[in-house]
C-alpha cells in the first residue's frame, strides 16, 4: 500500500447502493476500501477507528442520519454525501456549497464528486460545518428532538426533553441531563439555534436552560438573578438573559 | 362582509331580482287599494330597496343557526323574531312615507291606509323568502367546500402515492443489479413498472375492490423488499372473503409505504410488516403492524399518508369507518374498520 493511497468507508443501509459505490471505486487506482458499513454508529465507530481519508455517508440511515454522523467524526475526514431524494438536505448542501451525489448517479458524476474529495484532501481544506448544515436542513418549524454526543468510542443520544442545561466551555459545550453531563465540540450559538426557541433559553453568554426545569428565581448581585434547577443547578443569568426567561414564562 | 355585496356583478343581479318582486307588490297594492301608478310607485319603491337590502341580514343568521343543527322551534321562533324586527323598521319608514306622499298627492292618505295590511304581510314573505333563500346559499356552498376538499385530498395522496424518495432509490437499486445480475435487474423495472401502472390507473377510480389495492400494496412490497433484502420480512392473512369489498383506492399502500418508511428503514435489522384481513359480510377489518425504533426521532414517524388515509375513509364512509393507531413500545398498528359495501365499483 502506497502513502498516497485514499481510505475510503462506504455507509449506506442498502447492500445494493453500497455495492454501485464499491463497483465505481474499483476503477480507481488510489482508492482503498478500508470498510463498508450500514448505519450511523457503526460510522462514527469505524470513522474513530480507521480514521479513513474520504466517508461517502448515505443521508438517511437507520439509528444516526448522515448529519448527526458528520458532527461526531473528525473534521479531517472528507465526506461525499448521498442521498435518493431530500428537499431539506439538498437545500442545506446546495447552501453550504458541500457536493453530494444523488441516486441513480452516472460514473462521470461519481469520478467529479471524488476528484474534489482529492482536491479536499490534498489542500486540506475544512470540513463544512456540520451544525450549520444540520440547521440548514431543519424542516421548518421543526426543532431538533435530539442532541448526539460522542461519549469515548460509543455516541449517546439525548432526546432533548432530558436535557437540563447547557454550557459553554471555550470551543466546547458541556450538556447537562440528570447527574450526567457531557462535552461536544459545538458552539452554544449553534446548538441554541437548531432548539425549540419556546422551550430552550440563552439565559447567560455561557448558559442554556431548558425552560421546565427551572424552579426558583433568587438574586444574585445587584442587577442579576440565579436560576435555580430541578437538579439543584444554579444557573446565573445576565440581564437580558433573565429578561428573555420571564417573556418566555410570562412572569411579572 | 355578505358575499352579495362585495361582488359587483352579484350586486347587481340580486337588485335586479327584486325589480319583479317590486312590481308584484306594487300591482297588488294598486288594485286593492284602488291607487293610480304613480303614488303606488311613491309607496313601493323605498320600500322594496330598504328591504333589498334587509334581506341580507339572515345570513349572519342562518350561519348561526343551521338547519340539521338546530331545533325547529328554537328555528321558527329566532327567525319569527327576526322578520317582526324588520317589520319594526319598515313600518315607521311605511308612516313616514305615507305623511309626504299626503301632502304630494290629493286623497292620499285616505286612500292608501287599506294598503297597510298587504304591505306588512309581503314584507314578512319576502323576508322568509331571504331566510329560505340563505339557507339554499349556504347549502350549495358547503357542498361546494366539500368537493373542493374532497378533490385536495385526491390530489394530495396522487403526490404522496409516487414517493420520489422511494422511486429514485428503486432506480438505484436497478442502477445496482444491471452489474450484479441483469436479470434481476430487468425484474426489478418490471415491477417497478407495475406498481407505477397500477397507482396511475388508481387516480382515476372513486372505487375498488379490497383484493385489487391488496394487489397493489403487494407489488409495491415486492419492489421494496429488492431494495431492503432481508431486513423486510412481510407476514401476510388477509381472509378470501375480504377480497370483494369495495374501498377507496390507496388504502393500504400508504400505510405499508409508511410501515416501511418510519419502521423498517430505521432499523438495522429491519423487522416485520404483519397485515391481517377479515371480513364477517358487513364490516371490513384490516390491521398493519410494524416495528420501529423507539429512539428515531418523532418527526420521522408520522406522516401526511395516513392522514391522506383518514381523509378518503372519511369522505367515502363518514362517521360508519374507523381508523385506529396504536402503539406499543416498538410497535406500531393501524386498525381500519369499515363497512363492506359490494357492487360499487367504477371502472
Amino acid at each position: 500500500m502506497s502513502a498516497t493511497m485514499m481510505r475510503v468507508v462506504i455507509v449506506d443501509d442498502e447492500e445494493l447502493a453500497r455495492h454501485v459505490i464499491r463497483e465505481h471505486l474499483g476503477n480507481e487506482e488510489d482508492v482503498e476500501i478500508a470498510a463498508e458499513c450500514a448505519n450511523g454508529f457503526e460510522a462514527v465507530r469505524l470513522a474513530n477507528e480507521l480514521k479513513p481519508d474520504l466517508m461517502f455517508l448515505d443521508v438517511q440511515m437507520p439509528k444516526l442520519d448522515g448529519f448527526e454522523v458528520l458532527e461526531l467524526i473528525e473534521p479531517e475526514i472528507a465526506v461525499i454525501f448521498v442521498t435518493a431524494f431530500d428537499q431539506y438536505a439538498m437545500r442545506a448542501f446546495d447552501a453550504a456549497a458541500v457536493d453530494y451525489l444523488l441516486k441513480p448517479f452516472s460514473a462521470e458524476r461519481f469520478r467529479s464528486a471524488l476528484e474534489r474529495a482529492r482536491q479536499r484532501l490534498a489542500t486540506k481544506q475544512p470540513a463544512p460545518s456540520a451544525s450549520e448544515l444540520k440547521a440548514l436542513a431543519r424542516t421548518p418549524d421543526q426543532a431538533a428532538e435530539r442532541v448526539v454526543v460522542k461519549d469515548g468510542a460509543r455516541v449517546h443520544i439525548i432526546p432533548v426533553g432530558k436535557l437540563d442545561y447547557v454550557e459553554a466551555q471555550d470551543d466546547y459545550i458541556e450538556l447537562h441531563s440528570g447527574q450526567k453531563s457531557w462535552l461536544k465540540q459545538q458552539s452554544l450559538a449553534s446548538l441554541e439555534a437548531v432548539l425549540d426557541p419556546n422551550r430552550f433559553v440563552r439565559v447567560h453568554r455561557s448558559y442554556l436552560i431548558n425552560i421546565e426545569r427551572v424552579t426558583k428565581i433568587e438574586p444574585y448581585t445587584k442587577d442579576t438573578k440565579l436560576a435555580i434547577l430541578t437538579d439543584g443547578a444554579q444557573i446565573p443569568m445576565s440581564r437580558a438573559g433573565y429578561a428573555r426567561l420571564k417573556e418566555l414564562m410570562r412572569i411579572e | 362582509m355578505h358575499p352579495i355585496l362585495t361582488n359587483p356583478r352579484y350586486l347587481l343581479m340580486y337588485l335586479a331580482a327584486w325589480v319583479p318582486l317590486g312590481l308584484m307588490v306594487g300591482s297588488m297594492l294598486s288594485l286593492s287599494a284602488h291607487l293610480p301608478w304613480r303614488e303606488t310607485t311613491w309607496i313601493t319603491a323605498p320600500l322594496i330597496v330598504l328591504l333589498a337590502f334587509l334581506c341580507l341580514a339572515p345570513l349572519y343568521m342562518c350561519r348561526a343557526l343551521p338547519v340539521g343543527g338546530t331545533s325547529v322551534p328554537k328555528l321558527i321562533i329566532n327567525h319569527l323574531l327576526a322578520a317582526l324586527a324588520i317589520l319594526a323598521i319598515v313600518q315607521p319608514f311605511l308612516f313616514l312615507d305615507l305623511k309626504t306622499g299626503s301632502e304630494v298627492f290629493h286623497d292620499f292618505d285616505r286612500r292608501s291606509l287599506p294598503g297597510m295590511p298587504l304591505l306588512t304581510t309581503s314584507t314578512l314573505l319576502l323576508y322568509l323568502l331571504a331566510v329560505g333563500g340563505h339557507y339554499a346559499g349556504l347549502a350549495a356552498e358547503s357542498t361546494r367546500r366539500a368537493q373542493v376538499l374532497a378533490r385536495d385530498a385526491e390530489l394530495r395522496a396522487l403526490k404522496a402515492q409516487v414517493n420520489p424518495h422511494f422511486l429514485f432509490n428503486s432506480l438505484n437499486s436497478i442502477s445496482a443489479l444491471t452489474s450484479i445480475d441483469a436479470s434481476r435487474a430487468r425484474d426489478m423495472c418490471v415491477k417497478l413498472s407495475e406498481f407505477l401502472r397500477l397507482s396511475l390507473r388508481l387516480g382515476e377510480r372513486g372505487s375498488i375492490p379490497f383484493n385489487e389495492e391488496m394487489e397493489v400494496a403487494r407489488t409495491y412490497l415486492s419492489v421494496e423488499q429488492v431494495r431492503f433484502g432481508r431486513r423486510l420480512r412481510v407476514l401476510e392473512e388477509i381472509a378470501a372473503s375480504c377480497g370483494t369489498c369495495d374501498v377507496p383506492p390507496l388504502l393500504i399502500q400508504p400505510l405499508v409505504e409508511n410501515a416501511i418508511k418510519h419502521g423498517i428503514a430505521n432499523l438495522v435489522d429491519g423487522g416485520e410488516i404483519a397485515m391481517t384481513g377479515t371480513c364477517d359480510g358487513r364490516t371490513l377489518r384490516f390491521s398493519i403492524q410494524n416495528e420501529f425504533d423507539p429512539d428515531a426521532p418523532v418527526g420521522k414517524r408520522s406522516g401526511i399518508g395516513l392522514r391522506n388515509v383518514r381523509d378518503r375513509l372519511t369522505a367515502r364512509f363518514g362517521a360508519a369507518a374507523q381508523l385506529k393507531v396504536d402503539i406499543e413500545e416498538n410497535r406500531y398498528r393501524v386498525t381500519i374498520s369499515a363497512p363492506c359495501e359490494k357492487g360499487r365499483v367504477s371502472a
